[in-house]
């Protein structure tokens, strides 16, 4: 049995210049398609094509090393939608701030709408199924146990309609957040400092993670559920 | 055109992103005449694709070899020196992973999400500064993202509730305006006519 | 280009795994410089900026960062500075190209509290050319990554550079040109500067400027 051969296998040679190929043409599709179009908000999610023509160019090498390089690019694309949409937002609420009158219809279509969400799915089952996908993903942690674990926080928010949510408990989650990066550096560094307790440092670096990601997915839900419920 | 009246369209930030795009596109055009091909002596290498399969190993595209706890994996990263317990995450399993792995031919798909095996030595051990560095990105914009939130974007203070509400007044005011003027506008014509006759 | 002939002789390395950073005296001086600037900022006030006033009042109207907004650009300014400070002695290129994602977020996260339009305007422009990077960046790396079979820069400063990798390094620098603001994209980036807060402002343009002196290092190793 090869566990893993000295070189790369054939078809993975073969399969390269397809892959690279049709990564640069999904680049070259998006990028022509922002130099043409105007509207801010549509350069905005066509930069998503950009990062998945990444996705393809970085993927097309095949080996493992690639398959774990394609985790930080989708991250940074999704970190950088979620900073700079807000951040649109806050440049239209300024806008609207200093000149209530002017162009306030082409504008507020942009912000969340209240909406009310009147399923009765919402009040039986949410907590069993959000008790379920947490329970699901602390067994799985790392990162797609996080964002497993987060969907579950997300969803009992999105199905409870209590009013109002204190500033101070979407304090405590960003501090969750700050412990798990502490807990995951703390681990990182002791597979260096001391290599025998690799398991301990696995556990810390896991289990880091998955709390970081569910906090923060949680997060959303929570800032989801204060538009809810403004109505 | 001249060349000030290009570098004055550079210098508003809305074209700068489109310029920057279509620069880009250009680039990436030039890859389809410059000779690519993969080069076979890479680190990391992973066996042909249905390999496993067809062998019907449990973890099946991931299966690096190795016992939990005794044996090490096997894995040829860069430097295999800085790494003293190289490949005993690449051959561990916890307890429950190793239970499903012994009932299911298909834990090897969902590998990742469990601690152990071979992705996480990558993303943890031998590259775990790249992951840190991934980690601090999705924090750093969290942190900005949700500062902006709390303190602006939803905060109930300066609500758009009031500008609608303005709005909605000033929408009332300017009904109730067009009503004053329609009745005068009836009025005045009854006038008129009243006159003409 | 070995390390030698470009920055001085080999001082030591720290080895995290794949990732070994390494330290000759030009990156040690770039490395120290942010540092100690760092320290500055962390200690240091905002200043004030006095702006002319509208056309019918008399008064000059000035521009404050108040305390809340103060405490998170402090904190972003400090973090984009040790960022940029580890850019600058990574021995790795996918890592490099992380680090300059952080110090390009981190750049927007800094302004991203202010009450100008304008500012807001560009850091949002600026924000769409740091997300269309990330193609660049990271597709330009694994290209070369496929081409020479190695991310470690001590290995790809020995090798020679064929068409593929001259593609990749091109696809790179035109990553860092976005990222970092350098003409004909300046606009966007320059126009974030016009606003309060002076020490944290300036570490945007500070980092933007010791990244790309890194960069040349960097594609000089791997190209020649």
């Amino acid at each position: 049995m090869v566990f893993i051969p000295p070189f790369v296998p054939e078809t993975f040679i073969t399969m390269y210049m397809p892959a690279i190929y049709a990564g640069l043409i999904v680049g070259f599709i998006a990028t022509m398609a922002i130099a043409m179009k105007r509207e801010e908000i549509h350069i905005l999610i066509l930069t998503d094509l950009v990062g998945l023509a990444m996705i393809f160019v970085v993927s097309a090498v095949g080996t493992d090393l690639a398959e774990a390089l394609i985790l930080p690019g989708l991250v940074v694309e999704l970190a950088e939608t979620l900073a700079i949409s807000e951040i649109l937002i806050t440049r239209e609420m300024r806008k609207i701030e200093q000149d209530p009158r002017a162009n306030l219809t082409k504008s507020s279509s942009m912000f969340p709408q209240a909406f009310s969400l009147d399923m009765e799915i919402m009040t039986t089952a949410p907590n069993f199924i959000a008790l379920v996908l947490i329970g699901y993903g602390i067994f799985l942690t790392g990162f797609t146990g996080g964002a497993v674990a987060g969907g579950g926080i997300v969803l009992h928010a999105i199905s409870k309609k209590a009013r109002g949510l204190p500033v101070l408990l979407l304090d405590g989650i960003a501090g969750v957040s700050g412990i798990a990066w502490c807990l995951w550096i703390i681990g990182f560094l002791l597979f260096f400092v001391a290599p025998q307790y690799w398991v301990l440092s696995l556990f810390l670096a896991a289990c880091g993670l998955l709390l970081k990601v569910a906090s923060k997915v949680g997060l959303i839900g929570l800032l989801m559920r204060e538009d809810i419920d403004k109505e | 055109m001249r060349i000030g009246v290009l570098w004055n369209k550079l210098a508003d930030p809305k074209n700068i992103p489109r310029l920057f795009a279509f620069s880009l596109g250009i680039i990436l055009i030039i890859g389809f005449i410059v000779p690519m091909a993969l080069n076979p002596d890479q680190i990391y290498v992973r066996p042909d694709p249905q390999e496993q399969i067809d062998e019907g190993l449990a973890l099946a595209p991931y299966d690096r070899g190795g016992e939990p706890l005794k044996e090490a994996g096997f894995i040829n990263p860069q430097y295999p020196e800085n790494a003293a317990s190289l490949g005993m995450i690449t051959g561990y399993m916890s307890p429950l992973a190793e239970w499903i792995s012994s009932i299911s031919p298909y834990f090897g798909t969902s590998i990742y999400s469990s601690p152990g095996g071979l992705v996480d030595e990558i993303l943890y051990y031998t590259r775990g500064f790249d992951t840190i560095l991934e980690s601090s990105i999705l924090m750093m914009s969290f942190i900005i993202a949700s500062w902006l939130s709390i303190n602006y974007t939803m905060n109930r203070k300066n609500d758009a509730d009031e500008i609608k509400k303005d709005m909605k007044k000033a929408v009332n005011d300017s009904v109730h305006v067009a009503r004053e003027v329609k009745a005068n506008d009836a009025k005045a014509r009854s006038k008129q006519l009243r006159r003409d006759n | 280009m070995d390390f030698v002939t470009l920055g001085g002789n080999l001082l030591g390395t720290i080895p995290l795994g794949d990732i070994v950073l390494y330290v000759n005296p030009f990156n040690l001086f770039l490395f120290a410089v942010l540092l100690g600037f760092t320290a500055l900022i962390a200690v240091s006030k905002p200043e004030t900026q006095v702006e002319a006033a509208k056309f019918n009042t008399l008064d000059n109207a000035q521009v404050k960062v108040d305390e809340k907004e103060f405490r998170q650009r402090r904190f972003l300014s400090v973090i984009c500075g040790i960022a940029s400070a580890g850019a600058m002695i990574t021995g790795d290129l996918f890592n490099f190209t992380l680090f300059m994602a952080l110090v390009g977020i981190l750049n927007i996260g800094i302004v991203s509290a202010v009450k100008q339009t304008s500012v807001l305007n560009s850091a949002f422009n600026y924000g769409l050319i740091a997300m269309m990077c990330s193609l660049p960046l990271f597709g330009g790396a694994s290209i070369i990554l496929a081409s020479t079979g190695t991310l470690s820069l001590a290995v790809l400063s020995q090798m020679h550079a064929s068409p593929m990798v001259v593609f990749g390094a091109i696809l790179m620098l035109i990553g860092i040109l976005g990222e970092s603001g350098v003409a004909p994209f300046f606009a966007s980036k320059a126009e974030m500067f016009r606003t309060p807060g002076s020490p944290f402002i300036v570490i945007i343009h500070l980092s933007s400027l010791f990244i790309i002196v890194r960069a040349v290092e960097i594609l000089l190793l791997v190209l020649w």
